[in-house]
C-alpha cells in the first residue's frame, strides 16, 4: 500500500513540471543550498535578491519584463543540483546560480556543453574567471585568489612596503575551499620573500586546538583565515586562550554580524575581514529596499537580515545579474537567448552593483571583472574600512588562472 | 490468481532451477525489460536523464553493496569510497587514452584491489569494529584524494571526465548514456539473482549466518569474506565508473563522500538486506524521493494556497522523507523488499487467505 503512496507521489511529481508556455518574464534559476551546509548564507542572500526583485518589478522589471525568481533547494547534493538545473532548462530558464562550490562543479560540464549562463559568484572554479575558456561562467566579483593576493597586498602596506622577514601563517580548513589559495600565496611568498606557514585544521572545523598551538610556536606576524562563519568564532577562543592578539587575525569574506555577535562584539575588537561587498544598513540599496518593501511589511523574511553583509553579497552578485540581463534585452532584444545574456554581462562597464562594490568591467576575456576587494576591521561597533578597494598582484593571480584554465581547455580537447 | 501456481510442473532439474519458477514473474520482468529498453522513446529526456539513469547505476551500486552487507553479512561503511576509486581510476585511465571499455574494467580492479587490501587488515574484527574500520577507509580515500593533486586534479579538485566510447564511437545522447547504466544495471541484477543459487553464494550465507559455524561445515570464512568483499569492490567500482561516464561528466572528492556512504547504506537497508528487487526500491526511495518531495511540497503549498517561507520550504520535505523512511522500517524492518514480498505472497494463494503460510 505504501508503494502506492510512493507512486502517487512520483505521478504528482510528473503531473507538477508542465514545462511553462512561452513566458514574458526573465527567470533566474536560484538552485540553493537551503538545508545543509550553505545554510549560513543562503537564507540572507535569498531574501536579498527576492526583495530586490520585487523593487525592480514595481518600478517595471527589466527593460518592461518582470523578473521571475525559482529558488529551490538542492541539499548541497551534485545529484540534486544537477536534477534542479536539468529540470529548469527545460523550463526554459538560460541563468542559473548555484551557490554551492560542490553543485557548481557539478553542473558545469553540462552548462558548457549546453550553453547556459552559470552565476557562480563567490563560489566554485576561481580559473572561470577565464572567459576564454569558461564562456559561459560568470563568477563576477573577486576569486578567492584575488582575496588572498589583497590580504598579503595590505599586509605589504603595513609592514611598510616590503615583506621581507614577515611571517605570514595562513590558517585554513583542510579541504578544497580552505586549501585553494595556498598556490597563490606560495607564488607570492617566493616573489616577495615572506614567510608562509600553512595549518591545516580538520572539518567540521569544531577541533582546532593543535593548529593553534602551532600558531603560537610559530608566533606569526599575521593570520590569513580560510574558514567559514562559526569557525571563526571557535579561532578567537583558541586564540584568546592561546594569547595571541585577534588583531593579527584577517579573516575571508565568510564572517558576518552573527559570528562577531559570538565572539562578542568587544572581544572581536580589531578582527580584520576581506570582503567583497559594503556591508551595513546604511547603504543606499538597502535603505531604498527597507523604504519601499519593509516599511510596508513587504519584505521577504527577517528584517533583521538587512543588517547582514551576506544580505548586501545577496544584493550585489544580483545586481550584476539582473543589469546584465537588463543591457541584453536593451540591446539584443526580446526575446532573450543565453547568447544575449552572455553579451549583456560582458558588457557591464564601471558597474559598481549600485554602489555595493568597486566597479567592475566585465569582458569576454575576464568575466571576474577585476573583482576588488577591501580589508575592513570591526571596531567594536562598526566594520572600519583599512583600505581602498584593491587588486593586488593581478599579474601573479592571472599566471595562476590562466595555468589551471589551460588545464580544463586540454582536458576538454582530450574529448 | 495472477501468481497462479497451478499446473507448474517440474519435470526436470532445469526447471525446478529456473530463476523464476511461476510465469507471472517471468511475464513481468519481460514487460519491465521491454518498457525499460523503450523508455527513450516514450519518456522525456529529463526524466530519463536526471531521475531514470541514476537511479539505475545507484541500483547497481547498491546491489553490489547488499552483496557484502546482505549476503555475507559485513558491514560497510566506506562503498563511496570504493566507488569513488573506480571512478578516479577510469576517468585518469580515460584520459592516458585507455579505450573506455577497458578503462571501466581497470575501475573496478583497481577498486577491488584497495577494496579487498584494506578487507585484509579490516576482517580481523568483527561486527561494529568492522564498520568502524570500513568508515576508516572512507576517511583515508577522502584525505588522499584531496591531498594528493596527481589524483584529484589541482587545487580545483576537478577532474573533467572524457566523453564516454563505445567501440570508438563517442556515446553523448540521453538515450546512448541510459542504455550504458542499463546494460550495466541488468548485468550485476542477473548476476546477482544467479549468485543466490552457487556455491559461492551459499557459502556467503553461510557466514553471514554464523561464521564458525560455517567453518565447522568446512566453509573458510576468511576466505569467502575477501571473495564478497572483493566482488562488491569490483562491482562498486564500476558504477562509480560509469556514474561519472554517464552522469556527472567530471569526478570531484565530494561526490564520494563519507555522506554518499551512508546514503548507499540506508539504501540497502531500507530497500531490504539480500533482497535484490529490494535495492531497486533502496535506490529510488533515497535517491529520488527528497526531490519527489520537493515539488510535491511545494505542488501542494501553490494548490492550496498557503505561503511558506522558502526555508521551511526546503525542510518540510527532509522532515517528510524522514519520517518516511521510518514509517517504513517500521511497518516492515525487512524493507521495501520484503513489502513487495508480503504483497506478492498474498497474491500468491489470492483468494484463498486462509491457505496463508
Amino acid at each position: 500500500m505504501k508503494l502506492l503512496s510512493i507512486l502517487a507521489g512520483l505521478a504528482l511529481a510528473l503531473f507538477n513540471v508542465v514545462p511553462a508556455a512561452a513566458a514574458d518574464p526573465v527567470r533566474f534559476a536560484l538552485c540553493y543550498d537551503l538545508s545543509k551546509a550553505y545554510t549560513f548564507v543562503t537564507p540572507q542572500i535569498a531574501q536579498a535578491v527576492r526583495d530586490y526583485a520585487d523593487l525592480l518589478n514595481a518600478k517595471g522589471g527589466l527593460e518592461g519584463h518582470p523578473i521571475e525568481l525559482i529558488v529551490q533547494d538542492h541539499g548541497n547534493e551534485p545529484q540534486r543540483g544537477i536534477e534542479c538545473y536539468e529540470r529548469l532548462k527545460r523550463e526554459g530558464v538560460m541563468v542559473f546560480d548555484m551557490l554551492s562550490t560542490p553543485v557548481s562543479r557539478a553542473v558545469l560540464p553540462r552548462i558548457m556543453k549546453d550553453g547556459n549562463i552559470l552565476i557562480q559568484s563567490l563560489v566554485g572554479r576561481g580559473d572561470a574567471v577565464d572567459g576564454n575558456v569558461f564562456k559561459w561562467v560568470f563568477p563576477i566579483g573577486p576569486t578567492y585568489w584575488g582575496q588572498a593576493a589583497n590580504d598579503i597586498e595590505y599586509i605589504k602596506q603595513k609592514s611598510g612596503g616590503t615583506l621581507k622577514g614577515v611571517k605570514v601563517a595562513f590558517f585554513y580548513i583542510d579541504y578544497p575551499f580552505g586549501q585553494e589559495p595556498i598556490g597563490i600565496l606560495k607564488t607570492l611568498a617566493q616573489k616577495e620573500g615572506f614567510e608562509l606557514q600553512l595549518v591545516p585544521y580538520p572539518l567540521p572545523g569544531n577541533d582546532q586546538a593543535s593548529a593553534w598551538t602551532q600558531i603560537r610556536r610559530l608566533n606569526p606576524d599575521w593570520i590569513v583565515s580560510w574558514s567559514l562563519s562559526n569557525m571563526h568564532v571557535i579561532a578567537s577562543r583558541e586564540m584568546k586562550r592561546n594569547g595571541i592578539s585577534i588583531e593579527k587575525y584577517i579573516a575571508v569574506n565568510w564572517l558576518n554580524e552573527v559570528d562577531i555577535k559570538n565572539i562578542g562584539p568587544d572581544v572581536a575588537k580589531g578582527l580584520k575581514r576581506g570582503t567583497n561587498v559594503a556591508g551595513g544598513s546604511n547603504q543606499p540599496l538597502v535603505q531604498q529596499i527597507i523604504k519601499e518593501l519593509y516599511d510596508k511589511g513587504k519584505g521577504n523574511g527577517d528584517r533583521k537580515f538587512t543588517e547582514d553583509v551576506y544580505y548586501n553579497t545577496g544584493l550585489a552578485i544580483y545586481s550584476i545579474a539582473f543589469e546584465g540581463a537588463r543591457l541584453a534585452i536593451k540591446n539584443g532584444g526580446w526575446p532573450l537567448t543565453p547568447d544575449k545574456i552572455k553579451a549583456g554581462l560582458e558588457s557591464l562597464k564601471n558597474y559598481d552593483a549600485n554602489g555595493l562594490i568597486a566597479p567592475i568591467t566585465v569582458t569576454a576575456q575576464d568575466h571576474g571583472g577585476g573583482g576588488k576587494t577591501r580589508i575592513e576591521m570591526w571596531d567594536g561597533g562598526k566594520w572600519v574600512p583599512q583600505t581602498d578597494w584593491i587588486a593586488g598582484f593581478q599579474d601573479d593571480v592571472w599566471s595562476v588562472v590562466k595555468e589551471q584554465s589551460a588545464d580544463y581547455a586540454k582536458s576538454e580537447t582530450q574529448k | 490468481m495472477l501468481f497462479r501456481q497451478a499446473g507448474i510442473f517440474h519435470a526436470d532439474y532445469s526447471a525446478d532451477r529456473a530463476l523464476f519458477p511461476i510465469p507471472a514473474d517471468r511475464w513481468m520482468i519481460g514487460i519491465l525489460l521491454l518498457l525499460a529498453l523503450a523508455a527513450p522513446i516514450y519518456m522525456n529526456t529529463l526524466y530519463l536523464s536526471s531521475y531514470l539513469l541514476p537511479w539505475l547505476i545507484w541500483t547497481a551500486g547498491a546491489l553490489g553493496l547488499n552483496l557484502i552487507l546482505g549476503w555475507a553479512g559485513q558491514f560497510h561503511l566506506g562503498y563511496a569510497a570504493v566507488m569513488g576509486i573506480g571512478a578516479y581510476a577510469a576517468v585518469h585511465a580515460t584520459r592516458a587514452g585507455i579505450p573506455w571499455e577497458i578503462a571501466i574494467v581497470l575501475a573496478g580492479i583497481t577498486a577491488s584491489v584497495i577494496g579487498s587490501v584494506f578487507a585484509f587488515a579490516a576482517l580481523r574484527v568483527k561486527g561494529l569494529y568492522l564498520a568502524l574500520s570500513t568508515l576508516a577507509l572512507q576517511f583515508v580515500m577522502d584525505w588522499t584524494i584531496s591531498h594528493v593533486p596527481a589524483i584529484s586534479g589541482g587545487t580545483q579538485a576537478t577532474l573533467q571526465a572524457p566523453d564516454i566510447r563505445l567501440l570508438g564511437r563517442a556515446v553523448t545522447s540521453d538515450a546512448g548514456l541510459y542504455y550504458v547504466a542499463l546494460v550495466w544495471c541488468v548485468l550485476v541484477t542477473s548476476f546477482m539473482l544467479n549468485l543466490r543459487r552457487t556455491a559461492l553464494g551459499r557459502a556467503l550465507v553461510a557466514v553471514r549466518e554464523k561464521d564458525y559455524a560455517a567453518a565447522v561445515i568446512g566453509v573458510n570464512s576468511f576466505y569467502f569474506k575477501l571473495v564478497a568483499f572483493a566482488t562488491s569492490s569490483f562491482i562498486g567500482g564500476v558504477s562509480g565508473a560509469i556514474l561519472i561516464g554517464t552522469f556527472y561528466h567530471a569526478v570531484t572528492p565530494e561526490q564520494f563522500s563519507v555522506d554518499v556512504s551512508i546514503q548507499a547504506l540506508a539504501m540497502v537497508i531500507v530497500g531490504g538486506l539480500g533482497s535484490i528487487i529490494g535495492s531497486y526500491f533502496g535506490a529510488a526511495f533515497i535517491l529520488l524521493m527528497p526531490g519527489v518531495m520537493n515539488s510535491f511540497i511545494s505542488w501542494a503549498t501553490t494548490k492550496f494556497g498557503f505561503s511558506l517561507g522558502i526555508e521551511t520550504l526546503a525542510h518540510l520535505p527532509q522532515a517528510f522523507y524522514g519520517a518516511l523512511i521510518i514509517g517504513f522500517l517500521l511497518i516492515e524492518p525487512l524493507g521495501l523488499g520484503k513489502i513487495y514480498n508480503n504483497i506478492r505472497d498474498y497474491l500468491l494463494v489470492w483468494p484463498f487467505g486462509y491457505t496463508k503460510k
